[in-house]
């Protein structure tokens, strides 16, 4: 754990994940908390190629982890925005306040 | 270990199925009969289930198969891993799968687009049957996902309603955070151990020196939060309560039922096969969250009006009763040692009892309180009042789930919430075992009065004016709700092959880590 760039690069990690969930407790648009869910993704996958630093031994499957993440945070954005434009149609607004119909 | 590639034919079965469904639904057009598939969709599923029978007279005959892709041997390649516990899981799945396609038959006769709803529904069965089946915690992240998407996208399915859009984003953005959560401590193991193989991570973790020494129970604390909220554990439950009633009943039926179950199993998989409870004190946070869970889900569940939200609600209760038990199997672990072994069994043993019992009998109820809703047209229990005594196939059926949930002797639910807090009495001179034993109990007591109270309202009072006129609905609907019924009854009568099954799982589940 002596190098440096190591905790650089786990400590921005761990800062975007807050970053990620910050945007998405405090936001009202829904596609803005879209983004803070990519926000959290990055962060993830930033984390697996982080570890490579110390052990390169691990990198070809940290890369493998990393593309088959993607690939999921990908389809994932693509379901939310799809609710996204649907709630845009019925609503005619993608604030989340106006989402608050169903509560407890 | 026998290697053996049938673990991969339930998972292949439904993604073959998914793909060649929508064109089923094309021929069918073309040749005018547009039953078509649903009835592929169920023969579908039936080969599914009679895959994985055979899976499990495999696991029965060999014990624990494994499979990878070749070349590739872990810790690089796919791997699958099957022993007593995943097979157990995985019958589950397939088996309210095959009944729930059936009763989608007829009860979503009047939508659109059903090749899609039959094409999610056996990919949302296909993922929750890989991660029972995965043996590698990235190949399990992997189908975890399949299945997310598949249940979002089917919360969703009637995207002309507000409530499904809203329910649907609700579930998307808090179950992508948990996943996201547990990919993240999936990043440090494999950052500490170097590999995410589940057999090789459970030789190299408990002995691991790490710097800082909390780090294991960091790790711990991120994937009971991770995969809780798909879980739905207290603190993480909201979308819980809206998504569940938003989707269609057979659905419902389908996350209340299983997809919060793949969650208890993927705790229950990584924290007892990786993070062994006699290394670490994981139990005392598994009871905690257990009594919590059951005590807020039971007092939520008493101010409902909505039939679908109640039953929601009483998920939640039941997923604590599992946690629970799991809790007690890894504090007896802890507390006694390897002397704690036998009572680790007997709780986990109920645990997983439970996930059976839970799955069978909440489905049951989703499917009933559909037929009511596909007859009445409401799911206001003020209205519903009495429907049973004009449905009596469907009302029966319907309280013999109420009375399974609550606990009533002879039936199969009764049985494992016996195991489950006679496993907590049986860790003697302990005084926190002892209270939050007894917290259960009082809930559990709690708990059977609203159940009581709800199967009086729908079968014993006269018939609102909206329910009079109601008949029973049609034979394929009634047929899964009939069999499900039957099983509840004869499971509780003769529950000692189950037991027995249970009992092999949870030992497999603990024997991992005894070697």
């Amino acid at each position: 754990m002596s190098n440096p760039d190591f905790t650089l690069y786990v400590v921005t990690a761990i800062l975007l994940y807050i970053v990620g969930l910050y945007g998405i407790a405090i936001r009202r648009n829904m596609v803005r908390t879209v983004i803070g869910l990519e926000i959290i993704t990055a962060s993830v996958n930033l984390n697996f190629l982080a570890f490579t630093l110390l052990d390169p031994k691990l990198l070809p499957l940290a890369q493998y982890f990393v593309v088959v993440s993607i690939v999921l945070g990908a389809a994932v954005a693509s379901l939310a925005l799809m609710l996204v434009i649907q709630a845009y149609r019925l609503y005619g607004s993608t604030d989340l306040r106006k989402l608050n119909k169903l509560k407890w | 270990m026998p290697q053996s590639w049938i673990v991969l034919q339930p998972i292949i079965i439904l993604f073959a199925g998914a793909l060649i469904l929508p064109t089923i639904e094309f021929l069918g057009k073309a040749v005018k009969l547009e039953k078509l598939r649903g009835t592929v969709a169920v023969i579908i599923f039936g080969l599914s289930l009679y895959s994985a029978l055979g899976v499990y007279g495999e696991v029965q005959r060999q014990g624990p198969l494994t499979y990878f892709l070749s070349p590739y041997e872990p810790p690089i390649g796919v791997d699958f891993f099957v022993d007593q516990f995943s097979i157990f899981m995985a019958l589950i799945f397939c088996l309210l799968g095959l009944l729930i396609s059936i009763y989608s038959i007829k009860y979503m006769e009047d939508d659109t687009g059903l090749d899609k709803y039959y094409s999610l529904l056996m990919t949302l069965v296909a993922g929750l049957v890989g991660i029972s089946f995965a043996g590698d915690l990235f190949n399990l992240f992997i189908f975890w996902e399949v299945m997310s998407l598949s249940s979002y996208a089917l919360v969703a399915f009637k995207k002309y309603r507000w409530e499904a859009i809203e329910a649907s984003f609700k579930y998307l953005i808090m179950s992508t955070i948990g996943s996201l959560t547990a990919l993240y401590a999936i990043s440090v193991l494999y950052g500490l151990a170097g590999t995410l193989n589940i057999s090789q991570l459970a030789s190299i973790i408990p002995t691991l020196e790490t710097y800082p020494p909390q780090l294991p129970y960091f790790i711990i604390a991120t994937i009971i939060v991770g995969f809780g909220v798909t879980a739905s554990i207290v603190p993480f439950h909201f979308w819980l309560p809206d998504a569940h009633p938003a989707a269609p009943s057979g659905i419902s039926a389908m996350l209340s039922g299983v997809v919060i179950k793949a969650g208890v199993y993927a705790i229950a998989r990584v924290l007892f096969s990786i993070f062994i409870p006699t290394a670490f004190n994981f139990g005392t946070t598994l009871i905690l969250f257990g009594i919590i869970t059951i005590t807020v889900a039971n007092f939520m569940a008493l101010l409902q009006r909505d039939i679908k939200r109640l039953l929601a609600y009483s998920s939640i209760v039941n997923i604590g009763y599992i946690i629970f038990g799991f809790g007690v199997g890894a504090y007896a672990l802890n507390f006694y040692g390897v002397g704690g072994y036998s009572i680790a069994a007997l709780a986990i043993m109920g645990a997983i009892f439970h996930v059976f019992n839970h799955a069978v009998g909440k489905g049951l109820l989703f499917l009933g309180a559909g037929s009511f809703i596909h007859e009445v047209g409401t799911r206001d229990l003020m209205e519903l009042e009495g429907v049973g005594k004009k449905m009596p196939w469907t009302g029966v059926s319907f309280s013999i789930g109420l009375l399974t949930l609550a606990g009533v002797p002879p039936l199969s639910g009764f049985w494992s919430k016996l195991f489950i807090i006679l496993a907590g009495y049986a860790v003697l001179g302990n005084s926190f075992m002892i209270i939050t034993t007894s917290i259960v109990v009082l809930n559990s007591i709690f708990a059977a009065a609203y159940y009581l109270w709800l199967m009086q309202r729908v079968m014993l009072r006269d018939p609102k004016p909206k329910a009079k006129g109601v008949h029973e609905v049609p034979i394929l609907m009634v047929i899964p709700i009939v069999i499900l019924g039957l099983i509840t009854v004869i499971v509780g009568c003769w529950p000692f092959e189950i037991i027995n099954f249970a009992d092999v799982a949870a030992r497999s589940l603990l024997g991992l880590l005894m070697g």
